[in-house]
């Protein structure tokens, strides 16, 4: 019963989009992720990508949908550094399957619950990064633990201001 | 069957897209035979499709972007902020006239040293062609070093060229795209440059490390080695050429690896966080562009004259502070006096030369001692008289004859 609950709960709350912000949306946050860094200097600290893969992964409560475009959006971001391939899309394949499946079974509709969300999922990201990169690899990385706390308040500022703009682009029935 | 596929479709896409990303992160990390592991520098034909990809998707509208950027600062900074222009103008044509005169009166200089080096065989490279580029993106991560260049192969960029600035060195051109490409920071780890320090003349090889600073690794412990020595680049890695700014020296630490070794902290002269447009050299030549041939007879043409006048007058100056000094120091020659009395001949000296006491026993080291016998009279004798500069002759006694022994 649980369980069907939970399947008419879902069917009721997925969000949809128009076609083109699934594809502008994304293109626009990793242009802005690669251009603005040399705007503002070394003050880079947010990820752009991550925000938008949390909250279409958020609205959609698709598992796989949430995986896949979490991969997509750290390959590519791999692919714009000089990092091995995989490192940020590993990171950003498990934000986007946790953050789908825990939309599934929580209330995001609360403003404070998905800032909360995008938080905690940008210090999992970077955790999974500097995992990745410094033990599956064994490579060298500066990392700071301080850095990684500003960029995940920074994603959830953004969020703050991102998130209610998008709710509105959602198509209503 | 169907139905555990179904059940846990979700963890198995999310499987099967981790282990993939696993695999392809395997292939592109090797270890090192120190045990080290590190990424492949070059990348294979499968990870260099991915970023030709990302970077054609990414770089449209990043350029779209970077190029109204600077459409609004060109319309603020030649329409909007034009306040004081006329005397920068004023400044600035003055420098222009200042170092045309200091490069008329270093050119003789910069010649002779090419003939010295034609002479012994050493061809210094000059930068003989390049091309401006603006850097349009950067990697997206502060772990990333790496920005992109709105212009790639198509303007005849090549992996490993120089990039550079008025400031100094920035970085070397790492992948080539035909329209961006990927320029690699030199303060990255796996960034690496031929440098020396213009004082002490010492080499080393300067990388960043993991925080990013640069430091010249591989130098022995040296005491002359003071922060705020000018950084140059040596010419030796085929990448940059000879001379260019790298920084200053910011402190020297103890290399932990190597006690007899020391790493040196270079601040670099370039502003690698705020980079906007740099220089690709294109190509180096053992000989001067025709831009700086053309600057070079424009100065002579233009300002050599004034130059040597400069340089005459710095002679006069010299020869003029010259006579000053003389004038206030004790002269042995008069320019007043004839030659027969200048006071170098005067005999009327009354400063007492002092003798060296005369010897005891006389034997064959004493001064003078095969020197004929002197005269017994003695103007020393005479305390009145004023003495006058003589040798000290020492007493040797009279040689006689040898008389026969008489035996008894």
């Amino acid at each position: 019963m649980s369980v069907l609950g939970a399947n008419f709960r879902r069917d009721l709350e997925i969000r949809r989009y128009p076609l083109l912000l699934y594809a502008l949306l994304p293109l626009a946050a990793l242009v802005l992720q690669a251009w603005l860094p040399r705007v503002i200097g070394r003050y880079d600290w947010f990820d752009l990508p991550l925000v938008v893969t949390v909250y279409f992964a958020l609205g959609r409560r698709s598992p796989i949908q949430g995986t896949l475009m979490g991969a997509a959006m750290g390959l590519f971001e791999d692919a714009l550094s000089h990092h091995a391939i995989g490192i940020d899309g590993i990171a950003k394949t498990a934000v986007g399957f946790l953050a789908a499946s825990v939309g599934v079974r929580i209330d995001v509709e609360n403003h404070t619950i998905r800032l909360m969300l995008t938080f905690l999922l940008s210090l999992l990201s970077s955790a999974i990064f500097v995992f990745t990169y410094r033990i599956l690899l064994g490579l060298e990385l500066e990392w700071q633990w301080f850095t990684e706390l500003f960029r995940a308040i920074g994603n959830s500022l953004i969020a703050m201001v991102l998130f209610p703009l998008l709710d509105r682009l959602q198509i209503r029935e | 069957m169907e139905s555990f596929f179904v059940r846990y479709r979700n963890l198995l896409v999310l499987l099967t897209v981790l282990m993939a990303q696993i695999l392809g992160l395997a292939v592109q990390v090797r270890h090192t035979a120190a045990g080290h592991s590190s990424l492949d520098p070059g990348d294979s034909s499968g990870v260099r499709l991915i970023r030709l990809w990302a970077e054609d998707l990414v770089a449209p509208p990043e350029r779209g972007i970077h190029g109204s950027k600077l459409g609004i600062d060109y319309l603020w900074t030649n329409y909007a902020d034009l306040r004081h222009v006329r005397r920068q103008n004023q400044e600035l044509q003055q420098t222009i006239d200042r170092l045309r005169l200091e490069q008329a009166a270093l050119l003789e200089d910069a010649r002779q040293g090419q003939r010295l080096q034609a002479l012994l065989g050493f061809q210094q490279k000059y930068i003989y062609s390049t091309v401006a580029a603006q850097a349009i993106g950067s990697g997206g991560s502060d772990q990333s070093r790496v920005f992109y260049l709105d212009k790639g192969s198509n303007y005849g960029l090549k992996p490993d060229m120089a990039v550079i600035t008025a400031d100094g060195i920035v970085g070397k051109v790492r992948d080539v795209f035909p329209s961006t490409a990927q320029v690699l920071l030199i303060d990255d780890q796996t960034s690496g440059a031929g440098v020396i320090l213009e004082t002490t003349r010492i080499r080393g090889i300067l990388t960043g490390n993991v925080s990013g600073q640069l430091e010249i690794v591989g130098i022995l412990a040296d005491e002359r080695i003071k922060p705020g020595e000018v950084v140059l680049t040596a010419g030796g890695d085929l990448i940059f050429p000879r001379g260019l700014p790298v920084g200053v020296v910011e402190k020297v630490v103890r290399d932990p690896d190597r006690d007899a070794f020391i790493d040196v902290m270079v601040k670099p002269a370039a502003h690698l966080d705020q980079l906007d447009e740099v220089l690709v050299v294109t190509n180096t030549e053992p000989r001067f562009s025709p831009q700086e041939q053309q600057d070079i007879s424009s100065s002579e043409t233009e300002k050599g004259a004034e130059a040597q006048a400069i340089k005459d007058q710095a002679i006069r100056d010299q020869l003029k502070a010259s006579q000053i000094m003389a004038e206030h120091l004790p002269g042995l020659i008069d320019p007043n006096l004839p030659p027969d009395q200048q006071p170098l001949l005067d005999n009327s000296n009354p400063i007492i030369v002092a003798h060296p006491p005369q010897a005891l026993h006389p034997d064959r080291f004493t001064p003078g001692a095969n020197s004929e016998p002197v005269p017994a009279s003695n103007d020393s004798s005479k305390p009145d008289a004023p003495a006058k500069p003589q040798t000290p002759k020492a007493q040797t006694p009279t040689p006689q004859k040898a008389k026969p022994e008489r035996n008894p």
